[in-house]
């Protein structure tokens, strides 16, 4: 609490202004105080007594405070240029934690490809051992991945963001979905997939690489969007000048994002000769991406009306197909068949995420340029 | 009577701060029936569980300061907008706020600018639900902001940038936070006869809405001043967020100052800080913290020269030309107490008196404390010399460092037992309990002048300047020099102790504040029953005494019932 030189010692003998030794004396009280009963709890705390007032000629510690508070120059400027320190994030950890935080989200794409890899030269028995293992591993890469990071839930939104079973409507959908669509429109389907691409009711994996190798530029993108979002933070002086230049950074975040998802999509490609990725993938990469983002800054309902939006639409087209099978009920299947024709079964998931990434970018572009988003959890708390 | 204790991380709590007190008070006041209303501050806290509550605490309800209990209440569009008009208010309030403690005290327009927004923002929550995701919000953050964009504000307010206003309204949130609890109701706060609020600060705010609501008079007990605390422990945050929440903290304060029926300081020093910050001194009532004397009561009483018989007067009296003196300090080892000054003085107290001892006993201390308690050894070993009695005779040193609890040292009452007299070197003191318990000692002191020592002390113990070990050695050298006025002072030092520092006397005057804080409330007793009929003696006899009938009255009444005057407790006033 107390430095002991620091502690009074009274006037200094024959100084000519007491008050003024004082004040050298505990110079940078005085200037940090925003008012006069802060230096007298200072003072008081360094102990000064109403006694020792008494040989400044005051009649108490109060009226020494307000003497020292009127007498401590205060530079005009020294707030507009003030400490920026606190608001910048903190480094994580040491350098092996964020060597961990930049390579953890690599794992679930690199399982995955492992799995494809697998999977493509195993058969019968041994093929469904090691879908059954290539499933877990990468679920249990995921968990790993998203437990920490800039796409980490904060533990008190835990509880209320259950988000995880609709996105597995989502995924099971982008795997299974365009073929049911196909083969329902074609009259089929006959049985149950039988894990092939060549199948009656054929399912693609390359949606579900794709979105694992999305995890790592999801999370880079995040963790530069937040660094980028805070340091706007520590240098806007209004809440509009902060909307305004926090804006273009979240539209270039999910730009950037994409761009690397294709990227590295369109790369790994060739080795895995899968068929190349479609732009459902990349919408629905983006409709997740930007969820998470919204939910992990406390806005979870947007998210997941969202979420839950389009993994209905999604159900309800290859239903209307079948619905159309019942008699007199033809006409229910028309839309979705039309669209199919035009643009191909794709056309389905490309439409429902891409209209719901939109709609939660408009709205993530209105609620995360807020200031109170980036509260950081110690200030929250 | 029906007493509301509010505490912050205090009473129930085991080892919380001023908990004993409190213990005492609702222990002491045994035909009282206490509903305590606690606040923890921390996982550890609550972890640590209660003390044992005694048959008249008739129910505990206790929330957690530290974490945010968000009840998902989600508010319309109209509990929106009063919700930033009252914010607004408030944040206006903090803004064009005169620096608290300055010397224009604030205007009355300002402080009720202040209190209407609290009230505004608590009925709110009593109407709508929870305000803590509301509080935390953007809406909150953009109220703060066009409050400090606003003309007149401070020049530090309109400094303000968006981390600022982050840092602000996230600790409003926090102190904001009693506001969304459900105790305002007609089974809750609005049941008691009296709210004694154990300190100031966040423990009043719902005391101040209970007022608010209920018409409960509040009293306020600080033994140490929260707004000093807060200036004190204040994080580090940049200048206009410290002058915000400066202002906010000294607002409520002043706020709490203006509603509470009595104040209670728990000395000079705590009252002086209550009159700068706006209280008025009609209601400050000082009672002094009360400390148990029965440990003590054996060495006290255990006076020389009352019923002794002449041969064990000579015995003693050679004993104690014999015996070398003592000097004892006890308390905490840290710097603040400068060990250092004593050590110093008592090197001219030996050059005075040799064979004089000095006893340091300290209690357990912090790490900090153990640096300064190995500096000290080192100084007292190469100041004194080990001594022996004689030539084969293995040698001590004068100065010995022990702690309490060791052997020879179990309690405090023992280690003054062993005294001659009772230093205290302190350079910075708040209530010296130290001091307190010497005096139950029956032991004479010599203390600085420093904190409450001269309140406490009064004319039954010398007192030097601090920082002065010359005159700390000359006080304890005449005393060691005179036998009889060390007794003497002893005497007086334990009767001036047992008049004031009792937990008797302690629990006595907070019984009278109590039933005097009573007697001048208004009763509050439904006239009327459920279906608007008169309810059978809800009107004492007395209340038809023609009284001073015009006045409006707060109840709901009937105009026919207009003339029923107020009690008569009200006519005395």
């Amino acid at each position: 609490m107390t430095d002991l030189s620091e502690l009074d010692r009274g006037a200094a003998p024959g100084a000519a202004d007491p008050v003024k030794v004082l004040l050298h004396r505990h110079r940078e009280l005085c200037e940090r105080a925003v008012d006069p009963l802060e230096i007298a709890a200072g003072l008081e705390a360094h102990g000064i007594t109403d006694r020792t007032a008494a040989r400044f000629r005051h009649r108490d510690v109060f009226s020494l405070a307000e003497e020292l508070y009127a007498r401590v120059p205060r530079d005009a400027d020294a707030a507009t240029d003030g400490p920026a320190a606190p608001d910048t994030p903190a480094r994580e950890g040491g350098g092996r934690r964020s060597v961990t935080v930049l390579l953890l989200p690599l794992l679930p794409g690199a399982l995955c490809a492992a799995s494809l890899i697998a999977l493509t030269r195993t058969h019968g028995q041994t093929r469904l051992y090691a879908a059954a293992a290539g499933v877990l591993a990468v679920a249990l890469a995921l968990r790993a991945a998203l437990r920490r990071g800039p796409l980490a839930l904060p533990d008190h939104l835990a509880s209320r963001s259950a988000t995880g079973s609709w996105t597995c409507w989502l995924l099971a959908y982008a795997v299974l979905g365009d073929g049911l669509l196909r083969t329902a429109i074609a009259g089929g389907p006959d049985g149950l997939p039988d894990g092939t691409a060549g199948g009656d009711w054929p399912l693609s994996l390359a949606p579900l690489l794709a979105l694992t190798l999305a995890v790592a530029p999801a999370t880079w993108t995040a963790g530069l969007f937040l660094t980028h979002a805070r340091r706007k933070l520590a240098t806007s002086r209004g809440l509009e000048d902060f909307a305004a230049s926090v804006r273009p950074v979240l539209l270039g975040a999910v730009a950037l994002f994409l761009g690397t998802v294709a990227a590295l999509v369109a790369l790994c490609a060739p080795f895995l000769d899968t068929e190349p990725v479609s732009p459902a993938v990349l919408a629905l990469a983006a409709l997740l991406f930007v969820a998470r983002l919204l939910t992990v800054h406390g806005f979870t309902h947007a998210p997941r009306v969202i979420l839950v939006l389009t993994a209905a639409a999604q159900v309800l087209a290859p239903a209307t197909v079948f619905a159309a099978r019942l008699p007199g009920c033809g006409a229910l299947g028309a839309p979705v068949e039309a669209l199919t024709a035009a643009w191909g079964p794709t056309a389905v998931p490309v439409l429902t995420c891409g209209a719901g990434a939109l709609t939660l970018l408009v709205h993530a572009s209105r609620t995360l340029t807020r200031a109170s988003a980036h509260l950081r959890p110690e200030q929250a708390r | 009577m029906r007493i509301g204790l509010l505490t912050e991380g205090g009473y129930p709590y085991v080892g919380g701060e001023g908990g004993v007190w409190c213990d005492r008070l609702v222990r002491g006041l045994d035909r009282h029936e206490f509903d305590v209303y606690a606040f923890s501050n921390g996982q550890a806290q609550e972890d640590a569980g209660w003390v044992e509550l005694p048959p008249q605490v008739a129910r505990v309800r206790t929330a957690p300061l530290w974490a945010a209990e968000e009840d998902g209440a989600v508010h319309g569009r109209r509990a929106r907008r009063r919700f930033t008009e009252h914010y607004g208010e408030l944040a206006a309030a903090l803004c064009t706020a005169a620096e608290p403690g300055a010397a224009e005290k604030p205007g009355a327009a300002e402080a009720d600018r202040f209190a209407n927004a609290l009230h505004g923002l608590a009925e709110l929550a009593r109407d709508e639900g929870g305000l803590v995701a509301t509080l935390r919000s953007e809406q909150a953050v953009r109220a703060l902001e066009h409050a400090c964009r606003a003309p007149g504000a401070r020049r530090a307010a309109r400094e303000a940038r968006v981390p600022d206003l982050l840092t602000v309204a996230g600790q409003l949130e926090r102190a904001l936070r009693p506001l969304s609890l459900d105790w305002y109701e007609e089974d809750g706060l609005g049941a008691v006869d009296l709210c004694h609020a154990a300190s100031g600060g966040v423990a009043a705010l719902p005391g101040l809405l209970a007022r608010h609501f209920f018409g409960v008079p509040l009293l306020v007990t600080e033994y140490g001043v929260r707004l000093r605390t807060h200036y004190l422990t204040r994080p580090d945050a940049s200048p206009p967020a410290r002058t915000l929440l400066a202002a906010f903290h000294g607002l409520l304060t002043a706020e709490t100052y203006r509603t509470a029926s009595y104040l209670v300081p728990g000395n000079a020093h705590a009252r002086r800080w209550q009159e700068r910050c706006g209280a008025d001194r009609a209601k400050l009532r000082t009672i002094y913290p009360g400390l148990d004397a029965a440990p003590f009561a054996r060495v006290g009483e255990d006076r020389p020269g009352d019923r002794e018989t002449r041969e064990e007067r000579d015995k003693r009296g050679k004993r104690e030309r014999t015996d070398p003196h003592t000097l004892v300090w006890i308390g905490r080892v840290e710097p603040a107490k400068d060990l250092v000054s004593l050590l110093h003085a008592f090197a001219e107290v030996r050059a005075a008196e040799p064979g004089t001892r000095l006893r340091i006993v300290g209690r357990t201390s912090a790490p900090e404390g153990e640096a300064y308690l190995g500096h000290c050894r080192a100084l007292a070993a190469q100041l004194f010399p080990d001594e022996a009695d004689g030539p084969h005779a293995v040698g001590r040193n004068p100065v010995s460092f022990e702690q309490l609890g060791g052997p020879g040292a179990e309690t405090t009452a023992d280690v003054h037992a062993g005294a001659t007299v009772t230093v205290l070197s302190s350079v910075v003191e708040g209530f010296p309990a130290g001091l307190i318990e010497a005096m139950f000692c029956g032991r004479a002191t010599v203390s600085t002048d420093v904190g409450a020592v001269v309140e406490v002390i009064g004319g039954t113990g010398l007192v030097v300047p601090p920082r002065n070990p010359r005159a700390l050695a000359e006080a304890c050298v005449s005393l060691l020099r005179d036998p009889e006025r060390r007794a003497r002072l002893g005497a007086a030092a334990r009767a001036r102790a047992l008049e004031l520092f009792s937990v008797e006397q302690n629990v006595a005057a907070f019984h009278g504040l109590y039933l005097e804080t009573v007697a001048r409330t208004p009763v509050r007793r439904p006239v009327l029953d459920g279906a608007g009929d008169m309810q059978p003696f809800a009107a004492p006899a007395e209340a038809h005494v023609p009284g001073h009938w015009t006045e409006p009255t707060p109840r709901a009444v009937p105009t026919w019932a207009v003339e029923t005057p107020e009690p008569v407790t009200e006519t005395v006033r």
